[in-house]
């Protein structure tokens, strides 16, 4: 059971804690624990429920490439959740990346790999503007990225239309296909074949360690958390914070335009539904994972585990015949039971500790 | 005068004023048709109660995410007390309007003892909503309810559709108890400077409490109004209603920092945007540049407002 969880899990280190450890709290207090713990059993749960949660090739398959398009989308919005700030419009930036990505498959026959890189730059230059409206204007971060949603809603179909005159691009360009079905399992050397992961999940890894380094390691990612922590005092410290807030916007918008490829892959066709379902879980792979809406403190580890969490919940209550209505229900009960419970652990953990910050 | 001149509202009703006048001569004055005006104000209703009650919430500084969804809900329940358990109607529109406002309770209890942002407790417990909407009926629609009900929806009071009448009627309820009723500047102080409030007495919690509580009590009276003039009621309502329930008072002017509210121009922006709604249908223009239409709309709008705060130095 460890095949889905294993790749992040091992890959990414927590990005920051979410408070300086005054002496070290009690392991029970990390909350990534938590949630490894509870995944685990559900895990248990759903397979002696439904032994077909097991079978590796029609659930555990699907089921890691959905964790690694949701991880991708978790981290999209921790990038901006690092300053502080939201971002509303992550499902409409995948939207507006992807069609560029259709649109050079389509009408230029680039390589898969050009392709990719053609809507990464649309991803990051569209959550560039966002920020730099954020940073030039002063407005509240949620009202610019709502507003800029409205717009690419109505600008993404009007896009569609004109391109394609329907909802999405017939274009498969080569590989894609291999993406979307292939494992390491059908890749072999002699007798030895991969382990049966989906190809999609390397390239979450890889973007979650990336995200991991740059908030633990790179001076960029100290400087947007020194930012999202207190901005007077980055300022003052000499951080050019404009410049920081308009580069986490624009990794925003380039983990969104990746999250949007990945689901593209998934789905085998870049069409205009792509980011309609991202908003919910971009704000619970993050928040589940024990990162603050307050800013100053990201954990990517707990990200990849919030968004493992929530395809589990999804993939068991859908094999045990539960409608996408129903598991709503659910889902919205697991966070307020996890948030919940997530407060009453940092309560006791304070008070076990000597000076709480 | 000067001082009434610079205000947002003023803005915003020259610019609806405008709009409108402007709508009616590119109809050839079909839309001041007894018919089409008659529509127009009608399906103001909705826009006009949504905002509201998302910008209860925003005096203390919280979001409500729910407000969509928690009005699809009411409207799902009071369907399903009229139809399946053969309740009268009255009986349905009190238990709307107080099931919304428990809902809001429960909402703004979350908020003071977990302690966790509003605007997640509100993320999460519209999800179990939607849920719970879709458990009423699933997919199936409640529609023949009480008669009664519907021609109310339908009636006129001197040409002016009731159910707008009762929007209005909501807004200066709202406006009243904010400007003149000691809860409602508790409110506003405690969303102003939750510190400087605690500081005179108020209490924080309660104010959070209270806000939730109303914000929910509008949606179900946002549900009420959608049984009564829609005809019919199914899972899908509210899903439209989120954005527009925060372009409102966002347009209208009011801060999300909370503290400050503005009724007069939640409702001038609901009108702008149904403006801009019944434009595009008149003319046949896309859907989807309504959306775009409106996302540069209330980008502008914020823009504006900043800009204007920096014209006059900061003395607001």
């Amino acid at each position: 059971m460890k095949t889905e969880t294993a790749p992040e899990a091992s890959a990414a280190p927590p990005a920051a804690e979410p408070r300086p450890p005054t002496r070290a709290l009690p392991v029970w207090a990390n909350p990534r624990l938590g949630l490894l713990i509870v995944i685990a059993v559900l895990v248990a749960l759903f397979s002696s429920l439904t032994p077909a949660f097991l079978d590796p090739r029609l659930t555990l398959a699907p089921l890691q490439a959905d964790i690694s398009v949701y991880a991708v989308v978790g981290l999209a919005q921790l990038a901006v959740l690092s300053l502080g700030h939201m971002n509303m419009a992550v499902g409409r930036m995948a939207a507006l990346s992807t069609f560029a990505m259709g649109l050079a498959y389509d009408r230029l026959g680039v390589p898969l790999l050009v392709g990719l890189l053609v809507g990464l730059a649309v991803g990051a230059g569209i959550g560039a503007l966002a920020g730099l409206l954020i940073a030039k204007t002063g407005v509240n971060s949620f009202v610019v990225t709502l507003a800029l949603d409205f717009g690419l809603l109505g600008l993404v179909t009007i896009l569609y239309t004109w391109a394609t005159g329907g909802v999405s691009f017939a274009v498969q360009p080569s590989g894609l296909s291999a993406l979307r079905f292939d494992t390491f399992a059908d890749y072999c050397m002699g007798e030895v074949c991969g382990p049966r992961i989906p190809l999609v999940v390397p390239i979450a890894v890889a973007a979650a360690l990336g995200v991991g380094l740059l908030f633990r390691r790179a001076r960029l990612g100290r400087e947007i958390l020194m930012t999202g922590s207190n901005p007077v005092a980055a300022e003052l410290s000499g951080i050019p914070t404009h410049r920081r807030v308009v580069a986490a916007h624009a990794l925003s918008g380039l983990l969104a335009a990746l999250a949007g490829f990945l689901l593209a892959a998934n789905n085998g066709a870049f069409s205009a539904t792509i980011g309609e379902s991202f908003l919910l879980p971009s704000f619970l792979a993050p928040v589940l994972g024990g990162t603050l809406l307050a800013g100053g403190a990201v954990s990517v580890l707990g990200t990849a585990l919030g968004a493992t969490l929530t395809q589990v919940i999804y993939k068991g209550l859908n094999l045990l015949q539960f409608s996408l209505e129903e598991l709503k229900l659910y889902i919205g009960l697991v966070l307020l039971a996890a948030l919940s419970l997530d407060r009453l652990r940092a309560v006791l953990a304070e008070r076990r500790a000597v000076s709480p910050s | 005068m000067r001082s009434l001149i610079r205000t947002n509202e003023f803005t915003l009703a020259v610019i609806a004023a405008l709009g409108f006048a402007a709508l009616a001569v590119a109809t050839d004055f079909n839309l001041l048709t007894a018919g089409t005006l008659d529509a127009f104000l009608r399906f103001l209703a909705l826009p006009i109660v949504i905002g509201l009650a998302q910008m209860v919430v925003l005096a203390v500084g919280q979001m409500n995410l729910s407000v969509g969804v928690l009005t699809g809900f009411c409207a799902m329940a009071s369907g399903w007390l009229m139809i399946d358990a053969g309740l009268p109607a009255p009986v349905a529109v009190l238990a709307a309007l107080a099931l919304g406002a428990v809902v809001g309770l429960v909402n703004g209890l979350l908020v003071i003892f977990t302690r966790i942002n509003g605007f997640i407790v509100t993320l999460a417990t519209m999800t179990i909503l939607e849920g719970l909407r879709y458990g009423v009926n699933g997919t199936g629609t409640y529609q023949g309810y009480s008669p009664g009900l519907r021609e109310f929806g339908q009636a006129s009071l001197a040409g002016v559709p009731v159910v707008f009448l009762l929007a209005v009627a909501s807004a200066v309820a709202v406006a009243l108890f904010f400007r003149r009723t000691v809860p409602g500047r508790h409110l506003l102080a405690s969303g102003g400077n939750p510190f400087a409030a605690r500081l005179s007495g108020i209490s924080n919690d309660r104010a959070l409490v209270l806000a939730h509580t109303l914000s929910g009590l509008l949606a179900g009276f946002a549900a009420v109004i959608v049984v009564a003039a829609f005809g019919s009621v199914n899972a899908s309502i509210g899903d439209d209603l989120l954005l527009p329930s925060f372009a409102a008072p966002i347009i209208g002017g009011v801060a999300l920092a909370g503290g400050m509210i503005s009724v007069t121009g939640t409702v001038l922006a609901a009108f702008l945007v149904r403006l801009v709604d019944v434009s595009q249908s008149q003319f046949d223009i896309n859907r989807r540049w309504v959306d775009l239409i409106i996302g540069a709309v209330v980008l502008g709008a914020v823009l504006l407002g900043q800009f204007r705060d920096k014209l006059s130095g900061g003395t607001r």
